[in-house]
């Protein structure tokens, strides 16, 4: 019995995480926001497939399936990049805000704890939301093509995306001490990920480059390109197409399935900055960083 | 129950807490008086485990609380002067939360909970949203709140401010149960009539130094040097002044209303049973005798304008 008791104390619900499921998912607003992110996703799949198959009305080709599924995977891929930072720009700051976080910090709660159910409270979202359009995805086995893995392949990479735009909201959230600012940081950074290293690129393969080498064109992906999602995700949906060996423009090729693909390298990199984020995030939670700050005296005395 | 030494926060050159020094005894409710921005707060942060101290040490039940915040936090309960409730939680469900923190589950967390409610007469509105709680209600609920793990030392960061008197009166009521249930109580508080009533002993701090800390009695012993006792009789007020007169250590006495008088003296319990013994013994008729305690508003501000000259 009392093996079975530290066993279930050891493998407990987060608290924070349960509360916030508790709160979010009462009543309706959930059910809602579940109805009208499929709908929104079910109406633009079929006014994709109308445009798609206005050139031979009544019939469905493989062609016309690849364009809807590349299509259905961006829109998702695109409601996701939106909603995630949204979602967690305000869980600390807000909780600041309505001054429940100091109660919170002097009970036995880890700030990682702390971190980590507010994170996945968010992402628990997400992730029904990612789920729950499983039926609308359903429409490109109708005519195969895609399969399963193919889909779930999609589902992870949203899931990784989802983990480190959450990830750059509870950062941006512990740091901030308002939800306004946190919220305007997160979708800086998210718009510097997305745009920010893609303006990079071209300006710095164009004018730094390329100039230096005159004679070979420059075919290879430019590093800051690996950290870009839309990028990764462009990557994935190619590979399981199994196209590759093309440059989308110079400072992104995309290979042809020899070595590490983009996608894996982003996938990779997500990972890493979601743990370093999180990981100062709580650190930055604890009130008594004795160890930081005796470091640091030390630091400024030498 | 308490210990602190030598504990200092700074603020950049700012000294909010400066070379303080305390020592609260387990079962005590100990008064923390002072003027604002005195280091009251910072200091029950720091002891919380909210905020780290530039130096010094605080120990709560033997515990470290600068070296060893988390085991410190399973014996303190705090209640912080501003706080938020979460609105969108039931009264029951807000109660859980924080006990599913401590990892009290089942029916244990029930019992608990429902204990806690009936503690601070909140029972009736265990099925209700906390957002239609009062302000009063909220104070007493974030009060159970700080209790859900059984705390031995309770940390009250002004827990009656902004109650109407009714409210004010069931938290002291509350908070003298709790002390008979044999909690440490460290409450601060501007209403000082109230806390003199309510605490076994009071620290008075300005400027982040305990200037003085005692009984309400001790310190007005230090601060005024000498007492009032007040004596009531039937008749003989005359005979009762000339008869205290006659004593030396007695340095004034006066009548204040009809036939009450009040003198000022230097001497002890025993003097006073002397004193009352000679009265009855001289046949007048006495009717009331009683000391009076110092007048804590009083007492503060002669202590914290001495502070303020200095």
């Amino acid at each position: 019995m009392n093996n079975i008791e530290t066993i279930k104390s050891r493998f407990r619900i987060n608290p924070v995480l349960q509360k916030e499921l508790k709160v979010k998912m009462r009543g309706w607003k959930a059910a809602i926001l579940i109805g009208v992110y499929n709908l929104v996703l079910a109406l633009l799949t079929i006014f994709i497939l109308k445009i798609t198959m206005s050139d031979n009305p009544g019939s469905v080709n493989s062609q016309n399936i690849t364009v809807v599924y590349a299509f259905m995977v961006a829109a998702q891929f695109g409601l996701i990049s939106l909603i995630a930072p949204a979602l967690t720009a305000g869980a600390i700051s807000g909780e600041r805000e309505k001054q429940t976080l100091d109660i919170l910090l002097s009970t036995t709660l880890s700030h990682w704890s702390i971190i980590t159910g507010k994170l996945f409270a968010s992402l628990s979202q997400i992730i029904i939301l990612i789920v729950s359009s499983i039926p609308a995805f359903s429409i490109i086995f109708l005519y195969g093509g895609i399969g399963v893995i193919e889909l779930l392949q999609v589902f992870l990479f949203y899931i990784v995306v989802a983990i480190t735009l959450g990830s750059i909201g509870i950062f941006f959230s512990t740091f901030m001490k308002k939800s306004t600012a946190a919220n305007v940081l997160s979708y800086a950074f998210a718009v510097f990920l997305y745009l920010g290293t893609i303006f990079i690129t071209i300006f710095y393969v164009q004018l730094v480059i390329a100039p230096s080498q005159l004679t070979v064109p420059y075919t290879k992906t430019f590093w800051l390109m690996n950290f870009n999602p839309a990028f990764g995700l462009i990557s994935l949906v190619s590979n399981q197409f199994g196209q590759g060996g093309y440059q989308i423009f110079p400072g992104v090729s995309l290979n042809a399935g020899k070595g590490i693909a983009l996608w894996q390298i982003n996938v990779i990199f997500d990972i890493g900055m979601s743990v370093v984020l999180l990981w100062l995030s709580a650190m930055k939670l604890n009130p008594t960083k004795k160890k930081w700050s005796n470091a640091f005296r030390k630091i400024r005395k030498i | 129950m308490l210990k602190i030494e030598n504990l200092c926060k700074c603020y950049g050159k700012f000294q909010a807490v400066n070379e303080l020094n305390l020592h609260i005894p387990k079962g005590e409710i100990f008064g923390f008086v002072g003027p604002n921005g005195a280091g009251k707060t910072t200091t029950m942060r720091i002891i919380c485990g909210l905020l780290e101290a530039t130096s010094g040490k605080v120990f709560a039940d033997g515990i470290d609380v600068i070296n060893k915040p988390k085991e410190l936090k399973s014996k303190i309960g705090y209640m912080p002067d501003f706080f938020g409730v979460y609105d969108d939680l039931k009264v029951m469900e807000y109660l859980e939360f924080y006990a599913s923190i401590y990892n009290i589950r089942g029916l244990e967390r029930e019992k608990v909970c429902k204990d806690l409610l009936e503690l601070v007469d909140l029972s009736e509105k265990k099925d209700f949203y906390v957002d239609s709680l009062s302000r009063g209600m909220k104070q007493r609920l974030c009060l159970a709140r700080s209790l859900v793990h059984n705390p031995d030392l309770l940390i009250l960061d002004e827990p009656a401010s902004g109650m109407d008197p009714r409210a004010r009166l069931e938290m002291k009521e509350i908070l003298k149960t709790l002390r008979s249930m044999g909690k440490t109580i460290l409450v601060s508080s501007h209403i000082l009539p109230e806390l003199a009533e309510l605490c076994t002993s009071i620290g008075i701090i300005d400027k982040g130094r305990v200037i003085m800390s005692g009984t309400v009695e001790e310190i007005t012993k230090k601060v005024y040097h000498t007492q009032t006792i007040r004596i009531k009789v039937i008749a003989k007020v005359e005979e009762t002044i000339r008869l205290l007169q006659e004593y030396p250590d007695v340095d004034g006495a006066n009548v204040t209303s009809e036939n009450t008088v009040e003198a000022s003296f230097k001497g002890d319990d025993m003097f006073l049973n002397s004193l009352l013994l000679r009265l009855i013994q001289s046949n007048i008729p006495v009717v009331a005798f009683n000391q009076l305690s110092g007048n804590l508003e009083d007492i503060f501000m002669m202590v914290t304008a001495t502070e303020e000259i200095k």
